[in-house]
């Protein structure tokens, strides 16, 4: 069963149903956080997407009425073509891009700049703290050096960057000063995403006190993995090297009118996406 | 053992949850999860086909009993014996239709519809193609056409079940076991 063009459109006019189409690109990383939803390390299984697989479903994607797309992993940029898959995709609709900003090196980052010129592609960066000891504690080792250094690299190149804060809860003095590390490379407020841990994956096998949540504290974004087609971003995560499948929606993937019309079938029925209990996205 | 882990109630899909109710919806829902869009449309259907209708209930678990046994489904012989007991069917009968040592069918059921019915399973389950003229037309005076269609579909849903079942290695659910023993049968060999 598939989905009639207009009724994505409809659905996400309503409130109902996502704009933005996700995919997990891939699933290694070169760091391994202590929060990581899906466990990703430099080692495990990559169950990598491929690139013209990722455009022609984006071109579907649009022809649907999503509006937008985002890419994640694991870390994307592990993918050494990754820069020119992101620039198809914005080709085809508005990307934004999740990073740990710590591959953005030499020719990397002419490869990257060079590939995102002129385009309408956001990199969102991960970053926790305003300190390294609270930052690298949930990150790694020196993440913090690498991160701060690398973001004002890539405002230079006229790069567009945003900050996204994952965290049990920081006070108020810790969130002013990150605050303030943002705005001082230029990145505006609306442009900083703080958000909970989410006891999933990694998290959820920790007593770090994570939020549980389930399908209706996720916004109804569909998202698309080597696995199948998932409810929220946060859906496709793993514990103990298992796909969580909670949030499974089908394994079918292509075409996207397939997944799409199961995700609007369960949205009607699910509260709708901006009432989202944690308002997860 | 499973050859696929059964989903959790706690992991069921969102396409699979309304299947699962308040707890272990059995192994042949929770696999079939792992394929939530394939599962949402085949359990309706099977349901369907497998469920009261206007086929009389000892009908159909003949016609279950009797497929799975040819089919040597371990899975829905044990499951459906107990069932073919509380539709009516006698001990005699149903070790019959299980096709144990010293039981036939044509000694266990007298009426000749019935052995009709089980002759038709027979070659339904073991043919190549279609079932014997002789039994065909035996069949035809003896069943509506709208009977022959539902318990045409009923074979061939059971030997799908049969087949997932098998294949699978699904296990066959604690209570049953139980029952079987208390009902004085063995499991399936």
């Amino acid at each position: 069963m598939s989905t009639s063009v207009g009724a994505v459109a409809e659905a996400i006019d309503e409130g109902v149903l996502g704009e933005r189409v996700w995919f997990y690109a891939n699933y290694h990383c070169n760091l391994a956080c202590t929060y990581c939803l899906t466990e990703s390390a430099p080692n495990v299984a990559r169950r990598q997407l491929d690139a013209d697989w990722m455009v022609a479903r984006a071109n579907e994607a649009r022809e649907l009425g999503f509006r937008s797309l985002g890419v994640t992993g694991g870390e994307p940029f592990m993918v050494s073509t990754m820069p020119d898959t992101i620039a198809r995709l914005a080709d085809v609709l508005p990307t934004v891009v999740l990073s740990n900003a710590t591959l953005f090196h030499g020719t990397r980052l002419d490869h990257v700049a060079d590939a995102f010129a002129g385009r309408p592609i956001h990199i969102q960066v991960s970053l926790d703290a305003p300190d390294a000891a609270d930052n690298d504690a949930g990150r790694g080792d020196d993440n913090f050096n690498d991160v701060t250094n690398a973001i004002p690299r890539l405002v230079e190149r006229d790069l567009k960057i945003r900050i996204a804060t994952t965290t049990v809860g920081l006070d108020d003095e810790s969130l002013a000063r990150l605050c303030e590390l943002h705005r001082s490379w230029g990145i505006p407020d609306e442009d900083h995403v703080v958000r909970p841990i989410v006891a999933r994956g990694r998290a959820a096998l920790s007593d770090m006190g994570g939020v549980v949540a389930g399908a209706a504290d996720f916004a109804a974004e569909l998202c698309l993995t080597a696995d199948g087609a998932f409810w929220s971003a946060f859906g496709p995560t793993v514990r103990n090297g298992e796909v969580d499948t909670d949030l499974l929606v089908t394994r079918q993937t292509a075409p996207v009118s397939v997944p799409a019309a199961a995700m609007l079938r369960i949205a009607r029925g699910a509260p709708r996406g901006d009432d989202a209990r944690l308002g997860i996205r | 053992m499973s050859v696929v882990a059964p989903i959790t109630h706690e992991q069921a899909p969102l396409l699979a949850r309304p299947f699962y109710g308040d707890g272990d919806p059995g192994p042949i829902t929770a696999t079939m999860a792992h394929v939530p869009e394939l599962l949402e449309v085949a359990l309706p259907f099977i349901g369907a086909v497998l469920s009261p209708s206007s086929i009389a209930f000892r009908t159909k678990e003949i016609v279950i009993l009797r497929t799975s046994s040819v089919m040597a489904c371990r899975y829905c012989i044990d499951s459906h014996t107990p069932v073919a007991l509380d539709a009516g069917l006698t001990a005699g009968q149903v070790r019959a239709l299980r096709g144990e040592v010293g039981h036939d069918v044509v000694t266990a059921f007298s009426d000749q519809r019935e052995r009709t019915l089980i002759a038709w399973a027979d070659e339904v389950a073991q043919g190549k193609g279609a079932a014997s003229d002789e039994t065909t037309a035996a069949m035809v005076a003896a069943f509506a056409s709208h009977e022959i269609v539902e318990l045409t579909l009923l074979a061939t849903v059971t030997l799908l079940l049969n087949r997932y079942a098998s294949t699978l290695r699904l296990p066959v659910a604690g209570a049953t076991i139980e029952r079987l023993a208390a009902d004085g049968f063995e499991r399936a060999a």
